[in-house]
């Protein structure tokens, strides 16, 4: 197997490299600068997680490799490559690299990857399915679409997936309409949907936040046996840090349209740098402490996008601001091991741009 | 009926005692609107808080933890059962058999917070307004003395009086959550129900308000029921914890007795679900079969008996009673006392 493409090098175990990643909204009120350089590597079936607070662009991350933005967003400058073999699940074809951010949308191309090799399922499964299509046809649209086969077929496999799901009654299910499953139901036919082609990457974004804690165990051990089964890279996006401990190889995390700190998941639970990262890990209460000490807030709140923070934007709510130095420049992302990176001055004292 | 054991001795330490409380909501369908069923949101529900302490509520949506907290503070008015309140003034009351006059004697003492601080505020009212409003409903003071008062109850929650001019969408969902605790806070009331008061908030948010309610109820004396479905922020929080079923109460003990030793198996599947926040204890839950039942048409028997693993004949005949298995430590399970559970694994 040849591992050279063009001109590029192409490590074998990297599914999705992301570069210097910008995305702003532009809307009546200003420009909402959501991503402001993300870079990051998805290794090939892994489980990645991406952590962090409401707004800091999580889940633009997502809609921007999936090239599914608003129409108001506009992706700046950036780069993703895909790294995918040229005959799709045929290991034996050469690896060949596809600059998402070059295609088109809604173009040809862009069309036959997502779905097929990258896929997406939605936080809530309440509105992100149609309402007026059964599940079976919502799930049989993917498939016929990229697998060309008839509705017939389609529905059989729609059944398949179902069943691989865990879902009770597939055949059953397939004819009726969303309203008529309960939340955790909805949320195994999203899976479904998504894994329905086998991609290569697949986004779950909050998959379990609107479900209670005995539906999430079953969606969380339903998502770790598909991954073990079909070796799916998973992107897994939520603010819920005990599911990231539970489910993740590595972890992003991100502030404000940047990642601060990345780590596989036991050094960052265990060893984590960034001031961030280890407020957040000291403000949740975790289950089974049994002693009753103060949670460790984090002072003020995340600032809103629309405003500018000269310097590290962590700067004003964090315990080791050093003046003169964090409200100046944007600290670099440096290594604190080959695997563990940290944006702080903390650390290195090297400055971005 | 199934309160032995909810009474402890002294009755002046307690605060609230519920027994057997239900609240079943009217189905209606078809052309004639007529009742095709019931949903019986509440049914069954025994406890008792004492002064100064936090019960924690916990349950999967849907299983009637806000209702029961609502039919507490009379929101909602019980199908049946029994609502006792030690009001500071009058004593021993029955909330179930109050008029609406009387309820408003009693309102100022017991209060709520609602889960979702968007909603709850009213877009179109001043902070001032917001936080007076109790204050003016039931004659306390009025001009200045009001406006002090909504003033200090800001700095309470860690809000500048200066803020007291603005409307709701100025501010994020922390600080709406710290209006919500301000304006409950404003008749000193003993007794306050927290719907989900963290659950709409980010983490480190979350943080601040749980650290702003503990120091409210420690300078206030005050009483928490405090309902919410995130298991880990209700061990934090109480003292004592009971777990709801389809409308029923299943179990109520100490918080500790409860996450370590329960004596329930819905509450040991439930601690086993929850994902601890550390990658070196990775285990796989017990799994706990199929869905929730539905309050419309639940299983006979125990409500629970469908998904658990303890099932025998008898429990989808026989609806067990709320038994006491140690002190203070209720069970609605025929096996409560042979079973041996598995609580929360550290």
């Amino acid at each position: 197997m040849s591992d050279i493409i063009g001109q590029e090098k192409v490590e074998q175990d990297v599914v999705l490299r992301i570069k210097d990643l910008h995305t702003y909204f532009y809307t009546d009120i200003g420009v909402s600068r959501a991503l402001n350089g993300v870079s990051f590597e998805i290794p090939l079936g892994k489980v990645m997680g991406v952590v962090g607070e409401s707004g800091c662009g999580k889940s633009v991350t997502a809609l921007t490799i999936m090239r599914l933005l608003v129409r108001s967003a506009k992706i700046m400058k950036g780069e993703v490559s895909f790294f995918r073999h040229t005959k799709k699940n045929d290991l034996s074809t050469m690896i060949e690299a596809v600059d998402l951010l070059k295609l088109e949308a809604m173009g040809p191309e862009m069309r036959a990857i997502r779905g097929a090799e990258l896929a997406m399922i939605f936080q809530e499964p309440m509105t992100s399915l149609n309402p007026s299509y059964t599940i079976g046809d919502q799930i049989s649209e993917a498939i016929i679409l990229h697998q060309e086969v008839d509705h017939h077929e389609g529905i059989q496999r729609a059944i398949t997936v179902l069943d691989q799901v865990g879902m009770a009654n597939p055949k059953m299910i397939v004819n009726r309409y969303p309203h008529e499953l309960s939340g955790g139901m909805r949320q195994r036919a999203m899976i479904a949907m998504g894994l329905s082609c086998h991609p290569a990457v697949l986004f779950a974004d909050e998959p379990t936040t609107a479900l209670d804690v005995t539906t999430e165990a079953q969606i969380l051990d339903l998502m770790r046996d598909l991954q073990t089964q079909f070796g799916t890279t998973i992107v897994f996006i939520t603010h819920n840090l005990g599911v990231v401990a539970q489910m993740c190889d590595f972890v992003s995390v991100m502030y404000l349209g940047r990642i601060v700190e990345q780590a596989p998941v036991e050094e960052l639970f265990y060893n984590s740098k960034h001031p961030y990262t280890s407020a957040l890990l000291n403000s949740i209460p975790h289950v089974g402490s049994r002693t009753k000490t103060r949670l460790q807030s984090i002072r003020g709140v995340v600032p809103d996008p629309y405003s500018t923070i000269k310097g590290c934007p962590f700067h004003p709510r964090c315990d080791s601001f050093m003046p003169g130095k964090c409200d100046q420049g944007m600290p670099a992302q440096s290594h604190v091991n080959p695997t563990h990176t940290v944006r702080c001055f903390l650390f290195s004292d090297e400055v971005e741009e | 009926m199934t309160n032995q054991g909810t009474s402890p001795a002294k009755s002046d330490d307690l605060l609230l005692e519920v027994k057997d409380l239900k609240k079943h909501f009217p189905v209606k369908g078809g052309f004639i609107k007529k009742g095709v069923g019931t949903v019986k949101a509440v049914d069954g529900v025994d406890l008792f808080v004492k002064r100064g302490e936090t019960l924690g509520l916990v349950g999967e949506s849907g299983c009637g933890k806000t209702t029961a907290g609502r039919t507490i503070l009379r929101l909602l008015d019980p199908t049946a059962g029994e609502i006792r309140f030690n009001d500071p003034k009058l004593g021993w009351i029955n909330l179930e058999k109050l008029d609406r006059k009387q309820l408003q004697k009693v309102r100022p003492h017991m209060q709520i917070i609602f889960q979702d601080p968007f909603s709850s505020l009213d877009p179109r009212m001043t902070v001032e307004r917001i936080i007076s409003e109790p204050l003016l409903i039931n004659k306390m003071g009025s001009g200045q003395e009001v406006k002090d008062r909504v003033a200090e109850l800001l700095r309470v929650v860690g809000m500048r009086p200066e803020y007291m001019s603005r409307y709701p969408h100025a501010f994020s969902g922390g600080q709406r959550q710290r209006l919500g605790i301000a304006r409950a806070l404003a008749l000193n009331p003993s007794l306050i129900i927290c719907d989900e008061p963290v659950s709409a908030l980010d983490v480190s948010i979350q943080a601040q308000v749980l650290n702003l309610l503990e120091d409210l109820q420690r300078d206030f004396n005050l009483t928490y029921v405090f309902v919410a479905h995130d298991l880990s922020v209700v061990e934090h929080i109480s003292d004592r914890v009971a777990v709801m079923y389809v409308g029923r109460m299943v179990e109520l003990a100490k918080t500790e007795e409860l996450y370590y030793a329960p004596k329930h198996p819905y509450t040991e599947a439930l601690m086993a679900a929850v994902p601890k926040p550390d990658p070196r204890k990775r285990d796989r839950p017990i799994k706990l079969p199929g869905e929730v039942a539905s309050p419309a048409n639940p299983p006979s028997g125990c409500y629970f008996h469908p998904r658990c693993r303890y099932a025998k004949d008898i429990c989808s005949q026989e609806n067990p009673e709320l038994i006491e298995v140690s002190p203070e430590h209720l069970s609605r399970c025929h096996f409560a006392k042979e079973l041996t559970l598995r609580g929360v694994i550290v």
